[in-house]
C-alpha cells in the first residue's frame, strides 16, 4: 500500500537527512507559500524541506517570548519551533529560504535571522507583478539563490539540472492535481484530509520518492471511485494556510456530514495546478510559474477579483453547493477579504462559514455545532 | 468656533473669513458646539499653544483638513489621496502646483490631528469600518486603516479619482485600497519594494530595494499623469524637492534641538503633531510659509533654551520612545509629561546613511526606506542601540502600535536587546496608535509609575 510506505518513508526522514548531512550533503529548508522552487534547491544536490508544521501550545508560547499574540499562529509557530528546537525538521537545516511573503512569515524570518545560527537567504517577492520590472526583481532574486546555493552545497547548478529537478516536480505536481481532479466525481475516492496529508507529505519526503507513491496512489485511487458516500454536500475550503498538524476542523467536516471536493489553499497545499515550461531558459521558467502562475493569496496586491473568479469557477467545477472560509486568528488580509467573498458568495446564494481557528481545543464544540448548522443549510434542511 | 480657529493659529481676519466654510466642514464632520469646547479645552491642556508656530501647525493641519473634505464643493475635478504612502506629498504637490483642478492630499494625517487630537472624535469613524471589513476583536487591524475606511464609507470624505497606498510595510492598506476597488469601483495604486534585505549584505541590499522602490513608483507618476492630463515631469518633482528641503532640515534642526535640550523645551504630544505636519500635502507655494513655521518654532525654544526653561525639571530621565506615540490623541503623551519624563525622540527619526546616488529624483524619493521603521529587524535594533547611546537614554518606552504587524512583531525583541545591551529599562505597552478607545488612564498611570521608579533607581 502506498500509505503505508509513505508512512514509513516519513518516520525514516529526519533519522535520513541526519545521515545525508554526515554524508556532506545539505538540507535547505523554506518556509511554506509556493514561492522557492525546490527544483533549485534539488538542482543544487541538496534536499528541501518546506516547514509546514502546525504545532501546538509549547511553540505557540515560546513564541510570545519573542512577539505579540498580534501574529498568527502558522507565524508563531515557526519562531516557536525555532525556540524549542524539538523539532527534528527545524533543527537539520543548512540553509533556509524565506520567501517575504506576508508580514507574518516575513516576521518570523527575521527573527530566525536574528539568532544568526543558520544560512538564511531571503527571497523577495514582489507583491505585484504587472510590470516586467517586477518580474525581473523576482527571476534575479532567484539566480541570487541559485548563487547562494552554489556557495552553500559547493554543487554548481547547471540548466540540465535545474531542467531535471523541474521535470521531477512537474511531475509530482501532476500527479497531485491527478489525484486531486478525481474528486470531481460524484463520489469523490478521498476526503480533504487524506488530500491535504499528500501534500503535506510531499513538503517533507524526498521528492523522487513522493512522485513513486503518487504514481501508485494515483492509480489505487482511480479504483476507488465510487466507493464513498455521494450523499454529502459537496464543499469547497477557502484557507490561508491548512498547515501539517491543524486537520481538526477537516475531520469535523467529515463528521458533521460534509465533503470537501476542492479546496484553495495558499500555505499547506502544493501549487498543483503549476507546470513549468521545460522548454524555455529554466530561470526564467521558474521565474514566471512560481510568481505568475498561481492564484495570488490574499496578501498579494489586486488579488481579491481574481482568487472570487478562481473561487467561482471551481465552485462550477466541482458542483459546490457551500464554502468553508477557514482563516487562522490575525491574519488581517484573509479576514479583511472574508467580508468580500462573503458578500459576493451571498449574491450568488451559494452559503459561507466563516471559521477563525488559532490552533487551540477550547473551541472545538463551538465550531462542530457551527459546522453542524451549516450543513444542514447547505442541504436545504435550514433556512439560510 | 472663531476662538478655536484663532487657538489654531488664524488671524482674527482670517477667522472671520474661513467661518463660513469651516462651519459646513464641521457639520459634515459633526463637530457640534460641545465638540468645539473640549477642543479647545484639549489644545490649551496638551499643547503648547502659547508658541505661534505650535498653533500655525494646527492651521496648516485645519486647513487640510477643510480642502480634502471640501474638495468637490471646491471644484476639484481631480481629487488623488494617498493613504501610508511615503512621499505622496512630493507627487500631490507637484500635481497640485500645475493645476488648479486637480486636488491631492496625504490621509488621514490632517483628520487625525484635527477631530482626533483636538476634539477627540474619531471613534464613530472606526466603528464604521469595524461593520464593514475591518472588524473589531482579536484580528486587530490597524486603526489608520479603519480611520480611511471610516472616512470614506460614512462620505466624510469625497469618493477620490485616485486612491494610492503602498505595502512596504503594511498589508491591511493595500488590501484596504484592494476591496475599495472591488467594493465601490473606487480606482486605486499600489507602488511597492521587497523588504528582503539581509544584514549581511545591508548596504547593498538596500539600493536593490530602494531602486525597485523607484521604478514602482515611476508608475504612479505615470498613473497620476493619465489622470490629470499631463505629465509628472522628474523637473516638477525636483522643483518641490527643492523647496522641501529647506522644510525638511528645519525639520531636522528642530528634532536635534529637541533632542539635546534639558531641561525638555516641547512636550511629547508635538512629537505627533511634527510628524503629523512633515506629512501633509503642503502646497509647493506654501512650503516656504511651512518652513518659516519651523524655523519660528526653532527660535522660540532656543529662547525658552536661554532662560533655562522647559517642559519638565531639568535633570529629568532622558526617555525615547519608539514610533511616535498616538496620533489621534495625545492623553498618554501628556501624562508622559505629567511624570516629568523628558521624551526626547521617537526612533522614527532615525536612519541609516545611504550610500547610493541619489540624483534621480525617485530614488532620492525611495531612501526614507532607510529609515527605522522600514529596516528589518536584525538592523533597526542596532540602529536604535547605537542612537540610545548617542543621546545618552536612560529609558525606553516601547509603545508598539498592535495593528501594525511590521512593528508590533519588532517591540519585544527591540526591548530585550536594549534591556541586554544597554542596562536600561524598558517599558513595552501595546497600544493601537490610531484608536483613542484603548487610553486607560489607571492603567498607564501605574504602568509608567513603576518605569518612574526603576529609571530613578538607576539613575
Amino acid at each position: 500500500m502506498w500509505s503505508e510506505r509513505l508512512e514509513e518513508h516519513l518516520r525514516q526522514r529526519p533519522e535520513r537527512l541526519d545521515e545525508y548531512r554526515k554524508q556532506g550533503k545539505k538540507v535547505v529548508g523554506s518556509f511554506p507559500g509556493n514561492y522557492v522552487p525546490e527544483e533549485l534547491i534539488v538542482a543544487a544536490g541538496a534536499a528541501p524541506v518546506c516547514l509546514v508544521n502546525a504545532s501546538g501550545v509549547p511553540q505557540l508560547e515560546a513564541s510570545l517570548t519573542v512577539m505579540p499574540n498580534v501574529f498568527c499562529p502558522f507565524a508563531r509557530t515557526l519562531v516557536g519551533e525555532k525556540l524549542l528546537r524539538t523539532n527534528p525538521y527545524y533543527r537539520v537545516l543548512d540553509m533556509l529560504v524565506a520567501p517575504i511573503t506576508c508580514q507574518h512569515v516575513k516576521k518570523a524570518a527575521e527573527i530566525w535571522e536574528c539568532h544568526q545560527d543558520i544560512e538564511l537567504f531571503k527571497l523577495g517577492v514582489p507583491h505585484q507583478h504587472n510590470y516586467d520590472f517586477e518580474q525581473q526583481y523576482f527571476q534575479d532574486r532567484l539566480g541570487a539563490l541559485k548563487d547562494r546555493l552554489e556557495a552553500v552545497t559547493g554543487n554548481r547548478i547547471t540548466d540540465t539540472s535545474i531542467g531535471k529537478a523541474i521535470e521531477l516536480y512537474n511531475r509530482m505536481r501532476g500527479l497531485l492535481n491527478k489525484i486531486g481532479e478525481l474528486r470531481l466525481a460524484p463520489s469523490p475516492p478521498l476526503s480533504i484530509l487524506e488530500f491535504v496529508r499528500l501534500n503535506h507529505a510531499s513538503f517533507y519526503a524526498d521528492p523522487e520518492f513522493m512522485v513513486e507513491v503518487l504514481d501508485q496512489a494515483c492509480e489505487e485511487l482511480s479504483q476507488r471511485t465510487g466507493s464513498r458516500d455521494t450523499d454529502k454536500p459537496r464543499l469547497m475550503l477557502i484557507a490561508p494556510n491548512v498547515g501539517l498538524g491543524d486537520y481538526r476542523m477537516l475531520e469535523m467536516v467529515g463528521e458533521a456530514g460534509g465533503d470537501i471536493v476542492i479546496e484553495e489553499i495558499y500555505e499547506g497545499v502544493r501549487n498543483y495546478r503549476q507546470t513549468v515550461d521545460i522548454n524555455g531558459e529554466p530561470m526564467h521558467a521558474l521565474a514566471v510559474s512560481y510568481l505568475n502562475d498561481r492564484v495570488p493569496p490574499a496578501f498579494m496586491r489586486y488579488s481579491a477579483g481574481k482568487r472570487l473568479d478562481f473561487v467561482l469557477n471551481m465552485i462550477r467545477e466541482y458542483r459546490v453547493s457551500g464554502v468553508i472560509w477557514y482563516e487562522l486568528l490575525c491574519c488581517e488580509t484573509y479576514d479583511s477579504e472574508s467580508y468580500f467573498f462573503l458578500r459576493e458568495l451571498e449574491d450568488r446564494k451559494i452559503p459561507m462559514l466563516i471559521l477563525e481557528s488559532d490552533y487551540g481545543t477550547t473551541d472545538a464544540g463551538q465550531i462542530r455545532t457551527r459546522l453542524e448548522a451549516f450543513i444542514e443549510i447547505v442541504k436545504g434542511e435550514l433556512v439560510w | 468656533m472663531i476662538e478655536l480657529l484663532e487657538m489654531c493659529g488664524f488671524t482674527a481676519a482670517e477667522a472671520g473669513k474661513e467661518l463660513p466654510r469651516f462651519r459646513q466642514v464641521f457639520d459634515r464632520l459633526g463637530i457640534n458646539e460641545e465638540d468645539i469646547n473640549r477642543g479647545k479645552k484639549r489644545l490649551a491642556e496638551y499643547y503648547d499653544i502659547e508658541l505661534a508656530a505650535v498653533r500655525k501647525i494646527f492651521r496648516f493641519c485645519l486647513r487640510e483638513m477643510a480642502d480634502s473634505v471640501m474638495a468637490r464643493e471646491d471644484g476639484k475635478e481631480k481629487v488623488i489621496f494617498g493613504f501610508m504612502a511615503p512621499i505622496f506629498d512630493v507627487i500631490g504637490a507637484a500635481a497640485m502646483a500645475r493645476s488648479r483642478d486637480v486636488y491631492a492630499a496625504h490621509q488621514c494625517w490632517a483628520y487625525l490631528m484635527t477631530v482626533g487630537s483636538i476634539f477627540g472624535k474619531t471613534v464613530k469613524v472606526l466603528e464604521t469600518a469595524e461593520q464593514s471589513w475591518l472588524k473589531s476583536g482579536a484580528v486587530t487591524h490597524c486603526g489608520n486603516v479603519k480611520t480611511l475606511l471610516g472616512l470614506l464609507e460614512s462620505s466624510l470624505l469625497p469618493r477620490p479619482d485616485l486612491l494610492v497606498s503602498t505595502g512596504f510595510s503594511c498589508e491591511t492598506a493595500p488590501k484596504t485600497l484592494d476591496l475599495l476597488q472591488e467594493v465601490y469601483d473606487i480606482p486605486v495604486h499600489c507602488f511597492d519594494s521587497c523588504q528582503d534585505r539581509e544584514l549581511v549584505e545591508y548596504d547593498q541590499a538596500s539600493k536593490r530595494m530602494i531602486e525597485l522602490a523607484a521604478r514602482s513608483l515611476r508608475t504612479f507618476t505615470s498613473r497620476v499623469g493619465e489622470l490629470v492630463g499631463f505629465p509628472i515631469t522628474d523637473n516638477m518633482l525636483r522643483e518641490v524637492l527643492d523647496v522641501k528641503k529647506e522644510f525638511n532640515l528645519a525639520m531636522d534642526r528642530l528634532h536635534f534641538l529637541i533632542e539635546n535640550s534639558d531641561p525638555l523645551l516641547l512636550g511629547p504630544a508635538h512629537q505627533s503633531l511634527l510628524m503629523a505636519f512633515g506629512s501633509l500635502t503642503i502646497r509647493l507655494e506654501e512650503i516656504p510659509e511651512a518652513t518659516v513655521v519651523l524655523n519660528d518654532l526653532i527660535k522660540d525654544l532656543e529662547n525658552r533654551a536661554g532662560k533655562g526653561e522647559g517642559v519638565v525639571a531639568g535633570g529629568a530621565p532622558r526617555i525615547l520612545t519608539i514610533l511616535p506615540m498616538h496620533h489621534a490623541d495625545p492623553r498618554l503623551e501628556h501624562l508622559v509629561e505629567e511624570m516629568g519624563l523628558a521624551l526626547v525622540a521617537t526612533d522614527f527619526g532615525f536612519n541609516i546613511p545611504y550610500e547610493g546616488d541619489t540624483g534621480d529624483p525617485y530614488i532620492e524619493m525611495s531612501v526614507h526606506l532607510m529609515g527605522s521603521m522600514a529596516s528589518c529587524l536584525p538592523r533597526r535594533i542596532p540602529l536604535i542601540i547605537e542612537n540610545c547611546r548617542r543621546l545618552k537614554i536612560d529609558g525606553v518606552l516601547n509603545t508598539y502600535h498592535v495593528g501594525c504587524r511590521t512593528v508590533a512583531g519588532d517591540a519585544l525583541m527591540i526591548g530585550e536587546a536594549i534591556g541586554k545591551e544597554l542596562g536600561i529599562p524598558v517599558l513595552n505597552l501595546e497600544w493601537e496608535s490610531f484608536d483613542p478607545r484603548v487610553f486607560d488612564k489607571d492603567s498607564y498611570t501605574w504602568q509608567l509609575e513603576t518605569f518612574k521608579t526603576l529609571l530613578n533607581y538607576r539613575l
